[in-house]
C-alpha cells in the first residue's frame, strides 16, 4: 500500500515536473517553495514513516489493536500475504534488496539521475532509482545524502552552476516527496567542473548533465 | 637523505612553472597599423635590461601597429642626434628611443622621448624611476603613453589579470600582467576554482571554490595571502561581484530557494536578498556608477541578460536576439556590455551598445566564456577552446582586432584588473 503511495507521489511529482519544463519554455516559471511542494514532509507523517521503520517485518506499534482482514486460506497457502512477494522465474521468492549504500549489488549503487539538455525535470526510468534511495533514507535517519547537481560544458560557468544546482534541487525534491526529511540532504552543484566523459560532444555531455547521490561520509 | 628527496620533489613541483610562459598570436588586426620604430634604450644601469623589448612586444601584438625594423641600431646619446628624415624615409611615422640611467639605492630611472617623424615633433618625453623588477612594469606604461599619442585612446598594457590556469588534478588561481608575463600563482587547490572578481581598488579577489565538495566564496587578499569564506550557506554560494564602492559583494545563493542573487557585506556578514520567484538568477555585476545590477535570469524562459535600477528597483529585460546570453560584462564606462551569446549553436562573445540597444558578434570561436573588458574599455578579455584546450584571447571592441594568448595549460575564468 505504501509503495503505491509512493509511486502514486512520484507519478505526480514527475508529471509536475514536466509541466513546469514546458511552461518554462514559453513563459515565467513559477516554482512553489520547497515547504510547499512536500506534503508527506509533515511531521506527523514524518513520524509514521519513523516507526515504520524501525519495525520493518512486524505489526505497526499503536494503542489502537487491529485484526488481519486476510483470507485464511490465502494466509495457508503462503502466497505473500496481502502485499505479494516477488519471486524468481522458478517461482520461489526472491530475496529483498539489499538496501546498503556501500554494497555493489544493492538498488543503492545506482547513484545518477541524467537529464535533458537545459533541463531539470526527472525522467520516468529514475522511479524506481529514487524509491530505492528514499526508502532507506526514511530507514536509517542518521544516514545524510549530499545530492550534487552538473551540467554539461557549453556556456557560462555561473549559469551552468545554477542549471546543475536545479537539477540537485529536482532530485531533493523528489525524495520530499517519497518522505525523506529535509535534514537528510542538501543539494548543492559542480556545474561543468566535474565533468564523467571528457569529450566535446554530445554523447559526453548526456553523460555530463547529472545528479550523483552521494553519501556523508562518502 | 630526506632533504635531497624533498628537493628532488620541490624541482619536479617547480619546473612547470618555468615554463608556463605564454606566446601570443595575432589572430587578425586592424587594415591601417602605424608604422613606428622602437629604437634599444641606451642601458648604462646595471641589471637593466631593455625596456624597448617589452614596448615592441605589447605594440606590436595589438593590432594597432607595425614596428618598424630598428634592430641593430645604436640610439643616438640624446634625442638632439636622433635623425628623424632618416627614419621617415624608413618607413616610421614616429620613433620612440630611451635610456635607462642607474639612480641612487640601487634604482633605475627610465627616460624615454617619442617623435612624430611625419611632422618632425616630439609628442611625450616623460621620467620614470623604479626598482630592477618594476622595469617591465615601467615599460607597460611606456607602451600605454605610446598608444595614447599615436591613437587618441588610452592603452590597456599595463594592467593585471587574473584566471585560473588547470594543470593535472590541480587548479591554479593566477595573476600576472596583461601581457601574461610575471604570473603568480595567489591560490592553489585539488578542487575547482572558477569566478575570480577583482575588488575595485585591485587589493582583493573573490572567487568560488570548491574545496569544500561544495561551491564556497571566498575572499583573498592579494597583498598577504589571507583568505576566509565569505559566503558558506547551505547548497551552492557563486558568482561573487563587487560593488563599485567595494564595500559589499552580491552572491548567488541556492539557501532559500533555486540560485538567487543576495547583497553581503563580507565584513559584518549582513545579508539581504535582492531576487525572488522560482526562476534562476544569477551572474550580477554593477554599472560602474552603481546605479544598475545586471544579472542572467531565465525568467523569460531562456537565460537572457536583465538589468535592475538600484537600490531594489524596477528590473527590465537587456538582451532579446537569441536564445542564449549570459556572463554580463561591463565597461568601465558603462556604456558597452559584453556577453556569451548562443548562436547557431555556438557560444560567441557579443557586445551591445546599451544607448542604441545595438548588438555585434565579435568572436567566430565556438566555445567562448566570461568576457572582461580592459581598463581602457577598448579590448575584451574572454576564454576559448582550442583543440579541446581553454585559452585566453583578447578581441577590441569593434571586432577588428583578435589575438591569442597561449600557455602549456588549460586556461579559464579571466578577469582583467582594474
Amino acid at each position: 500500500m505504501k509503495s503505491l503511495i509512493s509511486a502514486l507521489l512520484i507519478a505526480g511529482l514527475l508529471a509536475g515536473c514536466a509541466d513546469t519544463a514546458t511552461v518554462a519554455s514559453i513563459e515565467d516559471r513559477a516554482v512553489p517553495s520547497k515547504d510547499a511542494a512536500k506534503p508527506s514532509a509533515t511531521p506527523s507523517s514524518t513520524a509514521a514513516t519513523a516507526t515504520d521503520a524501525a519495525k520493518p517485518a512486524g505489526k505497526p506499534t499503536s494503542i489502537v489493536e487491529t485484526r488481519p482482514m486476510v483470507d485464511p486460506e490465502t494466509k495457508v497457502a503462503g502466497l505473500g500475504a496481502t502485499r505479494g512477494m516477488a519471486i524468481g522465474p522458478d517461482g520461489k521468492p526472491l530475496a529483498p534488496p539489499v538496501l546498503d549504500p556501500k554494497n555493489p549489488a544493492s538498488p543503492l549503487a545506482q547513484r545518477v539521475v541524467r537529464f535533458d539538455y537545459d533541463s531539470a525535470a526527472i525522467r520516468d526510468e529514475y522511479r524506481a532509482l529514487l524509491e530505492a534511495h528514499a526508502q532507506y533514507l526514511k530507514q536509517t535517519k542518521a544516514a545524510k545524502t549530499i545530492l550534487q547537481g552538473h551540467a554539461d560544458e557549453r556556456g557560462s560557468r555561473e549559469y551552468n552552476l545554477a542549471l546543475g544546482q536545479r537539477r540537485a534541487e529536482s532530485v531533493y525534491k523528489a525524495l520530499g516527496l517519497l518522505g525523506v526529511a529535509d535534514a537528510q540532504m542538501e543539494a548543492v552543484s559542480f556545474g561543468e567542473e566535474k565533468p564523467v566523459a571528457e569529450g566535446h560532444d554530445e554523447e559526453a555531455w548526456q553523460q555530463n548533465r547529472r545528479t550523483e547521490i552521494v553519501y556523508e561520509g562518502e | 637523505m630526506m632533504h635531497r628527496l624533498l628537493l628532488v620533489v620541490l624541482l619536479a613541483l617547480a619546473s612547470p612553472l618555468c615554463m608556463a610562459a605564454m606566446t601570443i598570436e595575432i589572430v587578425g588586426g586592424a587594415l591601417n597599423r602605424i608604422p613606428v620604430a622602437i629604437l634599444p634604450f641606451t642601458l648604462s644601469a646595471a641589471g637593466a635590461t631593455d625596456p624597448a623589448a617589452v614596448v615592441s612586444g605589447d605594440l606590436g601584438r595589438s593590432g594597432y601597429f607595425r614596428l618598424v625594423d630598428a634592430q641593430g641600431v645604436v640610439s643616438p646619446a640624446s634625442p638632439q642626434g636622433l635623425s628623424l628624415p632618416t627614419w621617415k624615409s624608413r618607413g616610421a611615422d614616429a620613433v620612440l628611443m630611451g635610456q635607462a640611467l642607474p639612480a641612487a639605492n640601487g634604482r633605475i630611472e627610465v627616460r624615454f622621448w617619442l617623435f612624430d617623424a611625419v611632422r618632425q615633433s616630439q609628442l611625450a618625453a616623460l621620467s620614470y624611476t623604479t626598482t630592477p623588477a618594476g622595469l617591465r612594469g615601467v615599460a607597460h606604461r611606456i607602451a600605454d603613453v605610446v598608444h595614447e599619442k599615436l591613437l587618441g585612446e588610452p592603452g590597456s598594457y599595463s594592467g593585471r589579470i587574473a584566471y585560473i590556469l588547470k594543470r593535472p588534478g590541480r587548479y591554479e588561481l593566477q595573476v600576472a600582467d596583461a601581457d601574461s608575463e610575471n604570473a603568480i600563482t595567489v591560490a592553489s587547490s585539488p578542487e575547482p576554482l572558477i569566478s575570480p572578481a577583482w575588488s575595485p581598488d585591485g587589493g582583493k579577489l573573490a572567487y568560488v571554490s570548491f574545496e569544500d565538495k561544495k561551491p564556497v566564496v571566498y575572499v583573498q587578499h592579494l597583498a598577504d595571502g589571507g583568505r576566509r569564506a565569505v559566503a558558506r550557506f547551505r547548497g551552492s554560494n557563486s558568482a561573487p561581484a563587487w560593488f563599485p564602492d567595494g564595500r559589499r559583494l552580491a552572491v548567488t545563493l541556492s539557501k532559500d530557494e533555486t540560485s538567487q542573487i543576495y547583497f553581503l557585506n563580507p565584513d559584518t556578514g549582513e545579508l539581504t536578498r535582492f531576487s525572488r520567484g522560482g526562476a534562476l538568477d544569477t551572474e550580477p555585476v554593477f554599472s560602474p556608477d552603481g546605479r544598475w545590477m545586471y544579472f542572467t535570469s531565465d525568467r523569460g524562459g531562456s537565460p537572457q541578460i536583465y538589468r535592475a535600477e538600484l537600490p531594489g528597483g524596477q528590473v527590465s529585460r537587456v538582451t532579446f536576439e537569441g536564445g542564449y546570453n549570459v556572463s554580463p560584462a561591463l565597461s568601465p564606462d558603462g556604456n558597452n556590455l559584453a556577453f556569451v551569446h548562443r548562436r547557431n549553436g555556438k557560444f560567441h562573445i557579443a557586445v551591445m551598445d546599451l544607448a542604441t540597444r545595438q548588438m555585434q558578434v565579435l568572436t567566430e570561436t565556438a566555445l567562448d566564456e566570461s568576457p572582461s573588458f580592459a581598463s581602457n574599455g577598448r579590448m575584451i578579455l574572454y576564454a576559448t577552446l582550442v583543440n579541446g584546450r581553454g585559452v585566453l584571447a583578447t578581441v577590441s571592441v569593434d571586432g577588428k582586432v583578435r589575438q591569442r594568448l597561449s600557455q602549456s595549460g588549460d586556461l579559464r575564468e579571466p578577469a582583467w584588473g582594474p
